[in-house]
C-alpha cells in the first residue's frame, strides 16, 4: 500500500498509517511486506545461471561431462577442486563442474514441467471447485483428500516396472502427485475470494460463471499459485534427489545421479558429492526463498518488524487532583517512509467522576491517544514524549511492574469488539475473577462474589448461570456488558472506552451508555470514551475535545461546543452529519479534500487546506489552542479552540 | 404462508416484492427464518429507505430481490415480468436491470483489475463494449461520480480512500443503467464527513438520472436524509411504512418508537427507550407467534401472542401504514 503516493485527488496520507495502526495493523508491516528484498533478487540471480546452464550447456567452453580422465589425463580421479578443474574430478577422473552443468537441464525440464502442468490442472481445478461450491466442492474435496493419502512411492515402482524410467514418464508421475495440493491451496483461496463482495457485484451485472472465474477470481489467484510454483520447484527436485539416492530416479544425468554417484567416496574425497548437493541446496533455497517473496506480495502481514516502545523528555507531574493528566504527549510511529506523528502535543487531564468524549474521524489520532495513555502498540517502533500521569503514576517512564500494576487495578478498558476483548475458551465467571486474583485485590473466593454482583451491577440477569457459560453463548450486547465487568472488577479510577458501541445496534447502545454513565457516576470514576460518533458524546459527556490531525482542534464543556462551536473543523464535522432534526433531502456539508499527510504536516493550520476560511496567515503560521491548556495547568471550564478565523459566538444562545 | 397485508403497495411501482421469505438451514435441522412475508414496492425515481437493527432481514430481502439469496415463497416482478422463478441466461438477463451496491467498498472491487477494467465490466459481459461510444459512457458515470480525472481510469482499488472506492461502485452500477438501484448500508463503512460526500452524491444522482432506489441503512438519520419513504422491519417482518418526514413525526409502531427513543441525543419528543424496549432480540430460529415484537413491547397483550398483526392504514393518513394491535 502505497503512503506517500497521491492519488488523482491526493488521497493517501499518513493518517491512513495511523488508521491501520488504530485499526490493528501495523503500517510498518504493509510497507516493508510490499517491497521485495535482496534475498529474492540474489534467489533470481542463482535461478538465473541454473537456467542459462541448462539452456546453454552445451556450447560452453567446458569438457565433456562423460570425457574419462583416463583418457585424456586431463582431470585426475578425485581431483580437489581448483584452477584446473574448478569443482576438482569425479571417481572416473571426469570433470565435476561439467556434470553439474550437465545436471541442470533434467532438473529444469523436470521442475518446470511438472510446475506449469500441476500449477494449471490444479488451479482450474480449485477454483472452480471454491466458486461453485456444493456438490462440484463436495467431490473436489474428496478426491484430493483421497490423492493426497495415497503413497506416491508405490505407485512410481509400478509405473516405473511398467513404463521404464524416461523424462516424460517422470514428469506425468510428478504431476499427477502434485497436483492434488495446488488444487487444495487455490480451492481455499477461491473459497475466501467467493464471499467477497466484488464477485457478488460481477453477479448482478449478469456475468457467466465462467466470466467470475476468469476475470474474478483467476487474476486474484494467480499470486499465492506463483508463490507456491516456486516451492512446489524446489520440492520436484528434493524428491528427484531422494529417488536418485535409492536408484530409483531418472534415465540421465541429475544432480540427484551425482550425489549417489559421490556417495560412496564421501569420507575421503567429499567433495564428489558434497558440490553437487551444495548446488542443488543453492538452488532449492532459491526457489523457496523466491516464493516466499512473492507471498509476503500479497499477505504483507507475515512480515513481523520490529517492536519497540520508547519515551524521551521529561516528566510534569500534575498539578491538583486530576484522575487522568496528559500534558505535551507526543507518539511518533517510525514507519519506513518516514517518521508519522500520530499525536502532536495534546494535553487534557480529567477528574474524578467526570468524562471526556474523544471525537474524530478515522486516522485522525483519537484511538492513538488511548495506546498512548496505556502503551499498547500492535508491533511498532513508537517514541512517546510528554507527560501520561495516571492517579500519580508516570505511565511512560515508570518501570513496567508499576506501570502494569497500575493499569490492571487503577485503569479499567473497554474496546469496540467485544468478542475479540474475551477469550472464547473460558468460561466468563473465570474471565472477571482473573484480573481480581492476578492483581491480590482479593482471593479467589471473595473475588467470585464480587464478579456474581459485578454481572448483576451490568444487567446481567441470572448472574450465576451465565457465570458458568462462554462468551459465543452470549448476544453482542451481553458480550460488552461484560467486558464493562472485567474493565470494573478492580474498582478502577480511570475508565478508558474506545468507541464501545459502534459495533452494537442502537437500542442496545442506549443501554451500554446508559450502564456506563451510571456506573461513572456512582463510582466516581474518571472516563475518556473515544468515539466517531458526536451523537454519543453529545449525550454521555462532560466535555469534549475534537481530535484532527493528531492534534486536539477544540475542547471544552460538552453543551458550550454543542451550543456555539468555534473550530470551523467542528463545525463542519456537526453540519455534515444527517439530522433528524431536519427534513428529509436535506442538503449536508461536505468538507472536501481529505486529512493532511502526517508524514509531513502542513506547516500552518492542519484544516487550512480544506476550510473556506483558511487565509495566508492560516497555512503558515499554526495556530495554538487558545484558551485553555498551558502545559502546566488545564482549565477544565474553559473553551479552548485552535484557530485564527473562529466562528463567532452564536448570537442569542450564551445564555441558555 | 399467509400475508403480511399488502396496504401499502401501490398498482404503479416499477418493483413489487410480494409475501417474500427466505429461509435458510440452520443447526441441527432447524430453520433460520431470514424474512417472513415482506412486501414492499418502489416507483420510478423514488427512494424507499429500509431500515432495523441487525437480524431485522433487511439486508437479506435487498440480497434476495437481486437473486443473491434463495427465495423460499414470494414473488419479485420488474416492470411486470416475475424474477423470483428466473435461471441461468434469464436470470443473469433479468440482474442487468438492477445493481447493487455493497457495504464494504474496498471488498466490493476487484483488487487486481483497474478502475477502466472495473466500470466497464458490465458493458463487456453484454458486449455493449464493442460501440464507440464506450470510452464516453464511461468517462460520463466517473464525471457523474465525481471521479472525472482521465488519470483515474488506470489506477488500481489500492490506490483510492474508502469514500472514492464507494464512488466508483456507483460508477460501475450507473454505468448498465439499471430500472432499480439496490444500497445495502451504502455510508456505514465511512467516516462522517464522507458519509455526507456520498449521500449527497446518491441525492444528485437520483435527479440526473431519475434514479429509483432501495437503501439499506441501520441508521435513522441517514436513512431519514435520503428517502422519500421509510420501511422499519424487526426479525424479518415488516412494522411500519410511511413518508420519510411522517415516520419520523410520528412514528407510530411500538418498536419504530423504541428505535428512535434509541438515539443518543434528546431530539425527539419520545419517553426513554428502556420504557419501550426490553430483553433481547429472540432467536430467528424459533420466532415468537403472532407478533414477533411482542416479547419485548410494553403493550403486549393476548392478542399479539396469538395473532400476527397484518399492516393497516392510518386514517388520518392512508399511506402511513402500521403492523401493530394496538397502534
Amino acid at each position: 500500500m502505497a503512503l506517500v503516493e497521491p492519488g488523482p485527488t491526493g488521497v493517501k496520507t499518513g493518517a491512513e498509517a495511523v488508521d491501520a495502526a488504530e485499526s490493528g495493523s501495523d503500517p510498518v508491516m504493509v510497507e516493508t511486506g510490499r517491497r521485495l528484498g535482496l534475498a529474492f533478487w540474489l534467489s533470481l540471480v542463482w535461478i538465473g545461471l541454473i537456467v542459462v546452464a541448462a539452456v546453454f550447456g552445451d556450447l560452453l567452453p567446458i569438457r565433456d561431462p562423460e570425457e574419462l580422465g583416463i583418457r585424456t589425463r586431463e582431470v585426475e580421479r578425485f581431483e580437489g577442486p581448483g584452477r584446473n578443474a574448478w569443482f576438482g574430478g569425479d571417481g572416473q577422473g571426469r570433470d565435476l563442474f561439467s556434470r553439474v552443468v550437465a545436471g541442470a537441464r533434467p532438473a529444469l525440464v523436470l521442475g518446470l514441467s511438472v510446475t506449469v502442468l500441476a500449477a494449471t490442472v490444479g488451479a482450474a481445478i480449485g477454483t472452480t471447485a471454491g466458486y461453485l461450491r456444493g456438490r462440484v466442492d463436495a467431490v473436489v474435496a474428496l478426491l484430493v483428500d483421497i490423492a493426497l493419502a495415497f503413497p506416491g512411492l508405490v505407485l512410481l515402482v509400478a509405473v516405473r516396472a511398467t513404463y521404464g524410467n524416461s523424462m516424460v514418464v517422470f514428469i506425468v508421475l510428478f504431476t499427477v502427485t502434485s497436483i492434488p495440493a495446488y488444487a487444495r491451496i487455490v480451492r481455499g483461496a477461491s473459497f475466501a475470494l467467493s464471499e467477497r463482495e466484488f464477485v457478488d457485484a460481477a453477479e448482478s451485472m449478469g456475468a457467466t460463471n465462467r466470466r467470475v472465474l476468469w476475470n474474478e477470481l483467476a487474476p486474484n489467484i494467480a499470486m499465492p499459485v506463483a508463490s507456491f510454483a516456486f516451492i512446489g520447484f524446489a520440492l520436484v527436485i528434493v524428491a528427484e534427489g531422494g529417488l536418485a539416492f535409492v536408484g530409483l530416479s531418472l534415465d540421465e544425468l541429475t544432480w540427484g545421479q551425482l550425489i549417489s554417484e559421490g556417495a560412496g567416496d564421501i569420507d575421503r574425497h567429499g567433495h564428489v558429492a558434497l558440490i553437487p548437493a551444495t548446488v542443488m541446496f543453492l538452488t532449492i533455497l532459491a526457489f523457496n526463498l523466491a516464493g516466499d517473496q512473492i507471498r509476503q506480495l500479497y499477505s504483507p502481514r507475515e512480515v513481523a518488524t520490529q517492536r519497540r516502545l520508547t519515551t524521551i523528555g521529561e516528566h510534569r507531574p500534575r498539578v491538583g487532583d486530576a484522575t487522568l493528566h496528559v500534558a505535551d504527549l507526543r507518539t511518533t510511529l517510525h514507519t519506513p517512509n518516514g517518521e508519522v506523528t500520530a499525536v502532536d502535543g495534546v494535553t487534557f487531564d480529567v477528574a474524578p467522576g467526570e468524562s471526556l468524549g474523544v471525537v474524530g474521524e478515522s486516522g485522525s489520532g483519537k484511538t492513538m491517544i488511548l495506546r498512548s495513555i496505556v502503551g499498547a502498540f500492535s508491533l511498532a517502533d513508537v517514541t512517546r514524549s510528554g507527560t501520561v500521569d495516571v492517579t500519580g503514576v508516570d505511565m511512560l517512564r515508570a518501570d513496567d511492574g508499576v506501570v502494569r500494576k497500575t493499569l490492571g487495578t487503577r485503569v479499567g478498558m473497554v474496546s469496540q469488539n467485544p468478542l475479540s476483548a474475551l477469550n472464547p475458551v473460558r468460561r466468563i465467571g473465570d474471565q472477571i475473577v482473573e484480573p481480581i486474583v492476578f492483581h491480590g485485590v482479593a482471593a479467589p473466593g471473595p473475588a467470585r462474589a464480587r464478579a456474581r454482583d459485578l454481572l448483576r451491577q451490568v444487567g446481567i440477569p441470572a448472574p450465576d448461570r451465565r457465570m458458568r457459560e462462554y462468551p459465543h453463548q452470549l448476544s453482542g450486547g451481553m458480550r460488552q456488558r461484560v467486558t464493562i465487568a472485567i474493565a470494573l472488577a478492580n474498582e478502577p479510577d480511570l475508565l478508558l472506552a474506545d468507541e464501545p458501541t459502534t459495533a452494537l445496534d442502537v437500542t442496545v447502545q442506549d443501554q451500554i451508555l446508559r450502564l456506563l454513565d451510571e456506573q461513572r457516576t456512582r463510582r466516581k470514576m474518571a472516563m475518556v470514551l473515544v468515539t466517531h460518533d458526536l451523537a454519543v458524546v453529545r449525550g454521555f459527556t462532560d466535555r469534549v475535545a475534537i481530535v484532527y490531525g493528531g492534534q486536539i482542534v477544540e475542547v471544552g464543556p460538552t453543551d458550550k461546543i454543542f451550543r456555539s462551536p468555534r473550530h470551523r473543523y467542528t463545525v463542519a464535522l456537526m453540519k455534515s452529519m444527517p439530522d433528524l432534526a431536519l427534513p428529509s433531502h436535506s442538503e449536508l456539508a461536505v468538507i472536501d479534500g481529505s486529512p493532511p499527510s502526517l508524514l509531513d504536516p502542513p506547516s500552518g493550520c492542519r484544516f487550512a487546506a480544506r476550510c473556506d476560511a483558511a487565509d495566508e496567515r492560516c497555512r503558515t503560521v499554526a495556530p495554538e489552542l487558545i484558551g485553555a491548556a498551558t502545559v502546566d495547568d488545564f482549565d477544565r471550564t474553559a473553551h479552548a479552540f485552535r484557530c485564527h478565523h473562529p466562528v463567532p459566538v452564536t448570537v442569542g444562545t450564551g445564555d441558555r | 404462508m399467509a400475508g403480511r397485508g399488502h396496504a401499502h403497495l401501490r398498482d404503479d411501482a416499477v418493483l413489487t416484492v410480494l409475501d417474500l421469505v427466505v429461509e435458510f438451514p440452520g443447526p441441527r435441522k432447524s430453520v433460520v427464518h431470514a424474512v417472513s412475508g415482506v412486501s414492499l414496492d418502489l416507483r420510478r425515481g423514488e427512494t424507499l429507505g429500509v431500515v432495523g437493527e441487525s437480524g431485522c432481514g433487511k439486508t437479506t430481502t435487498a440480497r434476495a430481490i437481486m437473486r443473491l439469496e434463495p427465495v423460499t415463497s414470494g414473488t419479485i416482478q420488474l416492470d411486470g415480468m416475475e424474477l423470483s422463478k428466473l435461471h441461468g441466461t434469464d436470470l443473469r438477463q433479468a440482474r442487468r436491470s438492477m445493481q447493487m451496491i455493497f457495504q464494504d467498498p474496498v471488498s466490493s472491487l476487484n483488487p487486481s483489475r483497474r478502475v477502466r477494467d472495473i466500470v466497464r465490466e458490465g458493458l463487456s459481459i453484454w458486449d455493449v463494449d464493442i460501440d464507440d461510444d464506450v470510452a464516453e459512457r464511461i468517462s460520463t458515470v466517473l464525471d457523474a461520480v465525481g471521479l472525472g480525472d482521465e488519470a483515474v481510469l488506470e489506477r488500481r482499488p489500492h490506490e483510492f480512500s474508502g469514500g472514492q472506492c464507494q464512488r466508483i461502485c456507483i460508477a460501475r452500477a450507473l454505468v448498465m443503467e439499471p430500472d432499480v438501484l439496490l444500497l445495502d448500508e451504502p455510508v456505514s463503512a465511512l467516516d462522517v464527513s464522507v458519509q455526507a460526500q456520498i449521500l449527497n452524491l446518491l441525492q444528485q444522482l437520483k435527479r440526473q438520472f431519475g434514479l429509483t432506489m432501495l437503501f439499506v441503512s441501520h441508521d435513522l438519520a441517514v436513512v431519514k436524509n435520503i428517502s422519500d419513504r421509510v420501511m422499519v422491519m424487526y426479525l424479518g417482518t415488516v412494522c411500519e411504512v410511511a413518508d420519510s418526514d411522517r415516520l419520523y413525526d410520528s412514528p407510530t409502531h411500538p418498536y419504530t418508537r423504541a428505535l428512535l427513543a434509541s438515539i443518543p441525543g434528546d431530539q425527539l419528543d419520545l419517553p426513554p427507550a428502556e420504557e419501550l424496549i426490553s430483553g433481547e432480540l429472540p432467536s430467528p430460529i424459533d420466532p415468537p407467534s403472532g407478533c414477533r415484537f411482542r416479547t419485548r413491547c410494553p403493550m403486549a397483550t393476548e392478542i399479539c401472542a396469538t395473532t400476527m398483526p397484518e399492516l393497516r392504514p392510518l386514517p388520518d393518513d392512508p399511506t402511513h401504514v402500521v403492523a401493530c394491535h394496538h397502534a
